[in-house]
């Protein structure tokens, strides 16, 4: 593969273009930065719920006193809290930026995004909170008292209407496959959400209909918000953070499209053995297996960008969870397309099995992606630097570590658990009992996860409040200047 | 026919038509306007002469880049 050597770019050029780049990211900074930094707030208050969650599952008499903190609310609190609160907060930050960087155009008229940043913290506020003293729905993706969703419809509406707004007023003609990503995203979550909201709640469907059309769309909110997002995020970050065009742009292209036709047909995959029409849960089948496309064409693609790269992981926080993020993708998905067998469903349904496939896509995945983002765009938006690599080290190995360690034990525990549970002649308690050293994990785990949470929450607040070196004028990078600098080895 | 099924039928129907109609509208525009031409191209234009090809735009506070590729044993 030759090097690729661009010609040394003329000053003026750069000097303007540097400015016009600062000026846009000035324009959406305030926007973006309320719905990137209620999304660490709510990231904190997922992992306590989380952590209470988990510790209950293995220690059956803590915090017993209380209704409001019983597994059933705390889990489902938890869920909103990362769901609707982090991940979607994350992805709207992430959707407005990009836009406006992708677009090279201003974002216009933002006290209308305060008032959207607003309204989707009332109704996740809503919510949790709604949800911990009892007036949840049993809906899972939607289990938010019916006094929330009107917030968030509201709230997407402007975030939509704005996105596409940026896109209309675009200076750059070409659309790069990450604006597909967003375009994609925003047009269908809104769809996704009132046709749910409709069909559960407003008018509801009765019977086996309600649970297709309740994973029809928690199905989609994964594949059809949380990925496009994400992957558009990775199809920025990669090449720009390493200075190479994606290697296959076809491909990318190809990646996208084939997302948007086989990802919605998946969705009954979650009611496999359920009492739904044969055929449905086959058609999902299908469609899973067609998944394999796109996400082959992902992977393929990112790998080989990357190759001969891969030291730069070593320099760029940003590309250290982009790339993690990126690996997990293909995993997730691979093992997805597996769980969809009705072979392989038999064992790992309502198993702790799902909860670690679940959080090796919406963490691993999702969240590792979203921190990626934040740490290249958070600095170029308060044009200061990071406070501390420490902090950042530290967040990446709680985070890698944690995640892999959660993702190992409810693996295998809640692989033999279903096993075990497939055979009648076991009694239910033993398997309770043998699942409890892998449940003890997950939660310790989940504490090297809540102190990376902590770290990044800190560096977060520390760039806000003005801590970090300013970098404001020039260029946006974030490399030091030639030669200012001893060269030592570096630390990981 | 039931009141939520007529809904339920109209949600289906209208979907598919909305849903369906919007990719096709997306994915003509696409190719009448060009995006699918030149994929080099594209795939360079999130580059631009501040952040050009071949230049590293990330790093740890305090890490320069080129000094540390330079410097490294492999
Ligand atoms: C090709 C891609 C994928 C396929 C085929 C797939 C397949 C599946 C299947 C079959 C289940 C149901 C398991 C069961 O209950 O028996 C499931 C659950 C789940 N998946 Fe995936 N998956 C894919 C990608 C992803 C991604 C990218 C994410 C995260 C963003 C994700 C997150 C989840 C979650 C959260 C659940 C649990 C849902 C719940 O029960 O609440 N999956 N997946
Ligand atoms: C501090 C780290 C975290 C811990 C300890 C943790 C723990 C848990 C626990 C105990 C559950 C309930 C599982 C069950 O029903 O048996 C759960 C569910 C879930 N969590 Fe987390 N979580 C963490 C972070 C996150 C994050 C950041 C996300 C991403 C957005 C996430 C997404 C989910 C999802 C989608 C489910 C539903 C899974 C399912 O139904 O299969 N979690 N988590």
């Amino acid at each position: 593969m030759p090097v690729m050597t661009a010609p040394e770019p003329v000053r003026h050029d750069r000097v303007k273009s540097a400015a016009e780049r600062a000026a846009i990211d000035a324009s959406c900074r305030g926007p973006v930065l309320v719905f990137a930094s209620s999304a660490v707030f709510w990231l904190l208050m997922g992992s306590m719920l989380a952590l209470i969650a988990s510790f209950k599952l293995h220690i059956p008499y803590f915090l017993t006193g209380s209704p409001e903190l019983t597994f059933g609310r705390v889990r489902m609190a938890h869920l909103q809290s990362v769901g609707i609160g982090w991940a979607s907060l994350a992805a709207v930050a992430a959707c407005l930026w990009l836009m406006c960087r992708l677009s090279r155009a201003e974002l216009m008229y933002p006290k209308m995004l305060y008032l959207a940043g607003a309204l989707w913290n009332i109704g996740v506020f809503l919510a949790v909170f709604g949800i911990i003293f009892g007036a949840g729905q049993s809906v899972e993706w939607l289990d938010a008292p019916p006094y929330a969703p009107p917030f968030f419809v509201a709230a997407l509406g402007i975030v939509s209407a704005w996105t596409v707004a940026v896109f209309r007023r675009r200076r750059e003609p070409h659309l790069y496959v990450t604006q597909w990503y967003i375009l994609g995203a925003i047009f269908w979550f809104p769809w996704l959400y009132l046709v749910a909201q409709f069909t559960i709640f407003w008018a509801p469907v009765t019977g086996v209909v309600q649970p297709i059309v309740n994973w029809w769309f928690g199905h989609n909110v994964l594949g059809l918000w949380f990925t496009p997002v994400a992957l558009g995020s990775a199809y920025y970050l990669i090449p720009k953070i390493i200075g190479r065009p994606i290697h296959s742009y076809y491909l990318s292209i190809i990646g996208f499209w084939s997302l948007a036709l086989f990802y919605s047909w998946a969705g009954m995959h979650h009611l496999i053995g359920g009492p739904i029409p044969a055929w449905l849960a086959t058609a999902s089948t299908v469609g899973s297996m067609m998944m394999f496309i796109p996400v082959l064409a992902v992977a393929i693609n990112h790998h080989m960008t990357l190759l001969g790269h891969f030291h730069r992981l070593r320099y760029s926080p940003a590309l250290r969870f982009t790339v993690f993020g990126a690996i997990a993708y293909t995993l997730v998905s691979f093992q997805g397309s597996l769980m969809a067998l009705k072979e392989v469903s038999k064992t790992a349904h309502f198993t702790h099995y799902i909860v670690a496939h679940a959080h090796l896509g919406a963490y691993a995945f999702v969240t590792m992606i979203f921190f990626g983002l934040f740490y290249y765009m958070i600095p170029r938006l308060t044009g200061r630097e990071w406070v501390s690599s420490v902090l950042i080290r530290i967040h990446f190995w709680c985070a890698a570590v944690g995640i892999t360690t959660y993702f190992a034990a409810l693996s295998i525990g809640g692989w033999w658990q279903g096993r075990m549970m497939n055979n009648p002649d076991i009694p239910f308690a033993r398997i309770v009992m043998y699942t409890q050293p892998h449940l003890l994990t997950r939660s310790l785990a989940g504490l090297l996860l809540t102190t990376g949470h902590i770290a990044f929450a800190i560096s977060f607040v520390m760039n806000l409040a003005g801590w970090g070196k300013q970098r404001s004028g020039g260029p946006t990078l974030f490399v030091e200047p030639q030669a200012t600098y001893p060269p030592g080895p570096p630390s990981l | 026919m039931t009141p939520p099924d007529i809904a339920l039928l109209a949600t289906v129907v209208g979907s598919i038509v909305l849903f369906g109609g919007a990719a096709a509208i997306a994915l003509g525009w696409a190719f009448r306007d060009g995006q699918f031409d030149n994929f080099d191209q594209g795939s360079k234009s999130i580059f631009g002469p501040d952040e050009p090809v071949g230049e590293a735009t990330d790093a740890f506070p305090g890490i320069n880049v080129e000094v540390e590729e330079a410097t490294a044993p492999w």
